[in-house]
Formats: structure tokens, sequence, C-alpha cells
């Protein structure tokens, strides 16, 4: 056949004729057709790894889960210490700095003097803590503030389903699950004894709290309640045994 | 596994096609003592086949086109009893949730519209369809226990003409549609509509008056008994295959009349690669004020038009119930046949039913192969490309009938055509490497090369 192929499209035969690659065209869809209408469909989450003639690359959602990535971390929870409270001090942190003003907090106030919980030296907690997570654009800022590293995103929930929209607005029973945290530096294990500690305020790892900078306040005279002891405080002094 | 529950859907597919056939025949033969085979006909036929298939072409619509694009379509609704549970059975159960959802949706009338031909557009629209397939015969006259029963709503001797007739009425309930919304977008779709189906009507004609001439008659049971002979084939029955040969479909005798004839019912049908009337990516087309069954009744129109175009084109082109190659001689011989009439008739019954789901799914894996043409590629289709050549085509055919009445010549000629697209379909095309005058990477010359306008040219009969 004297038929010449060619690139260029208007003096091609085939494609001036339009009706071979209309059918080459047919040929395609009609393969693929086939293909994924008699095989079986690979259920690997890993789509490139699929094996099979079938050719469908979805990935069934809710019945097939592909594994999250490392870096994912997931919606909010409320860090519980070891004693199931929440960590949270109630100090506004994460709902200033919340973008999509999803998260609202009332503060409620511990009996300092209590020898029976390790609250004592926490003045502040939530007694009301809810993250609308229907409004919150998951963007960690909350995570990021947070001083006392009492919201995580750490669940791995992605996309929970609810009924009602009501049930995407999370309260503290439904916030505070997860592993407990505990840190070298809370506040709670610094103390020797069940007296009343000698520092009202003493954070390790604040460079205030552990004397090596003296606090400048205006005035030169110190508002604050916060006591600042002239010896250098150990952070080891403070760790239970 | 899947391989095996697609057979035994494709085989109960079979089957009911099968049975509706035979009930068909059998009805119909029982009625026929009062002369009333045409009642059983309507119903079964018009809304039992047309209907029936062109409700699950509006799933399988949605489903081969996940197939073709590597999707998994809809499988999400199931039924909540015992053995179907969390079986969505390839989606079946969402033609009920779609019917449902038609029938419940509000049915919204804008203030400004005009409310008689509002109302009366999807009627236009959709009643003239479901019109066409009266003269559409679907299985051979048997004899069912005594009397001659076909498959046929009617059999009037204007045959094809109602056909055009009736074809060209479905413009009204668009164009009415598109104006009386008392929408922009609905009287741009509505325009597109009208002028996109006036230009095809001529095409679509011409189309059709090769076959006519080769068998000199218009009315559609006659054209397939024309189909029915063999143009080479064994003098002598061989056993049951009967006579094999080569028959004289009328896709081999004006294979250039059937493209001509497809396009142009494609583009009435108003679907892609025609469906700038509904444009659905900038204007959402003549029904963009419809809601509810209302426009439900444009949708299910328009797949009824597909399975009709595509019954049209097999009782014309594809042989109609003819098995074609073999066989053919030694069936018939049944058909008069007091107690199997009925069972053969219902097997060549099935057999063009299959034809036509064939041709049923050509068109929806064209819907979702091709690019929308633009208007004006629209137009020069039309007018410059097909009908010239389909005007060609009816000088040709005409003078190759008259110098050979036996339709050997012409079949000769149909059949070195197809061979012709065929072969350049089939021909791997070579990259030219270092060619200096080429402007155009490397890579596109695999596959995916930018094609011209839409049938810059036709097979001559040269």
């Amino acid at each position: 056949m004297a038929y010449k192929a060619s690139k260029n499209p208007t003096d091609d035969l085939r494609e001036r004729l339009y009706l071979p690659e209309l059918l080459r065209g047919l040929a395609i869809t009609t393969r693929h057709f086939l293909r994924n209408l008699f095989n079986p469909r690979d259920t690997n989450t890993d789509v490139v790894a699929r094996k099979g003639a079938n050719l469908v690359s979805t990935v069934s959602y809710p019945e097939e889960k592909a594994p999250y990535p490392p870096g994912y971390r997931g919606l909010h929870r409320l860090v519980p210490r070891d004693d199931g409270k929440p960590r949270c001090v109630a100090c506004y942190m994460c709902a200033t700095i919340c973008p999509a003003q999803c998260i609202y907090i009332e503060a409620g106030e511990y009996e300092t003097n209590d020898p029976a919980t390790q609250s004592r030296v926490i003045e502040k907690f939530p007694t009301q803590f809810v993250i609308d997570e229907l409004r919150c654009i998951v963007c960690g800022l909350c995570v990021d503030a947070c001083p006392k590293d009492a919201i995580r995103m750490d669940t791995g929930t992605h996309a929970p389903s609810e009924y009602t929209r009501s049930g995407f607005v999370w309260d503290i029973p439904k916030l505070l699950v997860g592993p407990p945290v505990s840190h070298p530096s809370d506040p709670w294990n610094k103390r020797s004894s069940s007296s009343r500690p000698s520092h009202q305020h003493t954070e390790a790892h604040t460079r205030v709290g552990e004397g090596l900078v003296q606090l400048k306040l205006p005035g030169g005279e110190h508002h604050s309640r916060t006591e600042v002891t002239d010896q250098p405080i150990p952070v080891t002094r403070f760790l239970k045994d | 596994m899947k391989a095996l529950s697609v057979t035994v859907a494709i085989g109960f597919i079979l089957g009911t096609i099968f049975v509706l056939s035979a009930v068909a025949y059998l009805l119909g033969g029982w009625l026929q003592q009062w002369n009333l085979a045409w009642v059983s006909n309507l119903v079964i036929l018009l809304l039992g086949f047309v209907m029936l298939i062109a409700t699950f072409l509006t799933l399988a619509e949605r489903k081969w086109s996940a197939m073709m694009q590597d999707r998994i379509g809809p499988n999400r609704a199931t039924i909540d009893v015992p053995g179907l549970r969390g079986r969505p059975l390839g989606g079946l159960f969402h033609v009920a949730t779609d019917a449902l959802k038609m029938l419940f949706k509000e049915d919204f009338r804008p203030k400004t519209a005009d409310r008689l031909l509002f109302n009366l557009a999807p009627v236009l629209a959709f009643a003239p369809v479901l019109a066409l397939f009266a003269v559409v015969p679907v299985g051979p006259v048997v004899n069912v226990f005594g009397s001659r029963v076909g498959l046929q709503v009617a059999n009037p001797n204007f045959g094809l003409l109602w056909v055009f007739a009736i074809a060209s009425l479905a413009v009204y309930g668009t164009s009415l549609a598109g104006w009386s919304s008392n929408n922009k977008f609905a009287l741009l779709g509505g325009v597109r509509a009208s002028s996109q189906m006036i230009s095809y009507e001529v095409a679509l004609g011409l189309g059709l008056v090769g076959v006519m001439m080769a068998f000199s008659s218009i009315r559609l049971p006659d054209l397939i008994a024309g189909q029915s002979t063999l143009l080479w084939g064994s003098g002598e029955e061989l056993g049951w295959l009967g006579k094999i040969g080569v028959p004289a479909w009328g896709i081999f005798l004006q294979p250039v009349g059937f493209i001509c004839f497809f396009a142009a019912a494609f583009a009435e049908t108003k679907r892609a690669p025609f469906d700038v009337p509904e444009g659905e990516s900038e204007i959402i087309g003549y029904f963009v004020e419809y809601s509810g069954m209302k426009f439900g009744l444009f949708m299910i129109s328009e797949f009824a038009e597909v399975v009709i175009l595509a019954a049209i084109t097999t009782a014309v082109f594809l042989g109609g119930w003819n098995f074609g190659f073999a066989v053919d001689s030694s069936l018939a011989r049944f058909l008069d046949s007091k107690d199997l009439g009925w069972l053969v008739g219902a097997l060549y019954s099935t057999w063009f039913w299959v034809k036509v789901l064939i041709l049923c799914y050509l068109q929806l894996a064209i819907r979702w192969t091709f690019p929308r043409f633009r208007y004006d590629q629209i137009q020069t289709l039309g007018w410059k490309i097909l009908l010239p050549q389909a005007l060609a085509n009816l000088f040709i055919s005409g003078a190759l009938i008259l110098i050979d009445p036996s339709l050997r010549t012409l079949a000769v000629v149909g059949i070195l055509e197809i061979g012709f697209v065929l072969a350049l379909a089939l021909r791997r095309r070579e990259p030219e490497h270092g060619h200096p005058s080429d402007d155009l990477p490397l890579d596109a010359t695999t596959d995916h090369a930018p094609a011209p306008l839409p049938g810059a040219a036709a097979p001559s009969h040269h």
C-alpha cells in the first residue's frame, strides 16, 4: 500500500479520513473496558504496585484504606496526665491562635492547697474544652501554641462520620483520649515532699525558672508572684524517685 | 471468579431477552385470533424492550464509562434483604435510586416560563422517539400455533419514511424546551439543537437511500428479507449449518451509507461528540430549567433514541435478525413449523437484540472516546462532508446496481472500502526519525497527534 506515515495531521491520510483514527480510539477504550470487565481488581492500596490485567486504580475508600504517611497526625486529642486529668491548664493560647476560632475553653480553678491531688501546683484547668471539628482547618497551630503539650494531633483519625453536625463538636470526654504524657519538667514532678513547695511557679526548661536569667521587670520591682531564687535549681532535684 | 460472574450476568441478560421474546410471540399468537397481535407487540417491544434497555443504559452509561476510564463506577446502592445485603450487583440498584430521585425531586417551573409549552416540551421530545420504534421489526413472522405473528408493531407501506418523518418531529421538543424556559442558556441550547438536528436530517435520509435502492423497498421487513440472501455462498445445504456464504448485509453493500446514517443519527440523539445543544460545561442546555421527572423524560428519551438508532441500524445495515454467514437457511425451515416456530423466532429476536446491545455499546464507547465537536465542525461535517459524500455514494451505488442487479459489484466495492479503512486503522505508524522538515516532537508520532476537522475526507469509490 502506498501509505506514507506522516506526523503532520493535515497530510496524513489516516488523520484526514478520520475513520481509522476513530476506530483506533474505540479500540483503546474497548480494550480498557474488556480488561476491567473480565478481570478481578487488585485491592492493594499501593496502587502503583498493583498486579493483574485489571487497570482500575481506585482505592475503594471505606473498605480499603491506604496507610497514612508517617508524617500524618490526624485530628485533635487532649493529652491526659498520668492521673487521667487533662494536661491543659486553660491558658487560652490555642483558642487565641486558632485561625478558624473553633476552640472554646472555660477555665476552672484547682484547690491549690489540696494535698490529695497532683494538681496542687497547677492553678487552672478547663471545665469546658470544645473543638468544633467542622470548623477546624487542621492547620496545627494550636499544637504549636500549647505550652503544656496538652493538645496534640496524633490520633490518626482522618474523617470521622456523624449523623448530625453537633456530633462534630467534640468536648472533653471525646477529646481526652490516648496515652498519657508526662515530662520531667511537669510541675507536679518537681517536688520532694508533700509540703507546700518553696517555689510557687517555677518551670524547668524556662531560663527564668532555672535562675539562669534574671527576670527583668519594668520599674525594677517584682509584680509577679513568681519567686526568683538566687541559686540555680537543677532540674534533677525535682524528679521523683 | 469475576470472569465467571460476568459470563453468568451476560447469560442472564440473553436468557431474559429470549424469554421476553418468546412471551411476545406466544401472547401475540393468542391475541392474533382477534387480529390484536400489535397490542402485545406495542406493550412488550416499546414498554418492555426499549424502555427497559433505555433505563439500564442510564446505568450502563455510568458503569461502562467508569470501566473505560479505569474507575469502579456506581457500586454503593444495596438492598437490605437477606442474601442481597452488601451486594451492589454491579450497581444494579442505582437504576432504582435514580428513578426514585427523578420522581420525588421537586418539579420546579420558573415563574416566567411559558406554562403550557414548558410542560408540553418533554412530552414532545419523548413521544416521537418512542413512536419511531413502531416500524422496526424485531423478529421474523412465524407460525405460532396456527396464526402468523411477527414482532413488529406496525408494518405500513411507508416504512422508513415514518422514521424520517417522526425523527424530524423530535426537534420540536428540544427547541420548545429551550424557548419556553425563558432562560438565555436554555434558548441557546434549543437553537443549537434545532440547527444541528435540521442540518443532519438530510444526511440521515440520504444515508439510507442506498439500501432502499438495493432492495427496492422502504419497508423494513423487506430490507431484512433482502439481507437474508447470500451474495456468494455454497449452493447446497451443509448439514445443520445450512448455506454458508457472505450475506447481502447493508454494511457490505453500503458502508459509506452506514457511516453517513450512523453519524447523522448520532447527531440527532444529541450525544457526545455532538452534544453541543447540551454543552454541559458552558451552557447546561435546553433542559437547564427542568427538574424532576420532566428532566428525566429528556434523559430517558436520549437513551431511548440510542436504542432505536441501534435497532434501525441493525435492521437496515446489520441484517436484522439474520445470523448472516451460516445457519439461516436451516433455521428458516422451522419458522413455519407449528410447534417450534415461536422458539426459533425468539432465537432470532434474541440475536437481533444482541446486535442492538452491541451497537448501544458502540455508541456509548464513542461518547466516552471522543471530545465534543466545535459548532463549526459540526456544521462542516454535516453540510460539507456527509452531504456530498452521501450524494456521491448514491449516484455511484445507483450506477452499480443498474450495472449488476445481483448486487455483487456493489458488495465488492463496499467490502473494498471497509478493507481500506481497516487496513489504515490497523497499520502501525512508523515514526520518521530525523526528518528535517518536521516541527512536531517525536513523541507525538505514536498515538496522540491532534486530529484535524472531523472526517476531512470520505472513503472514495475509486
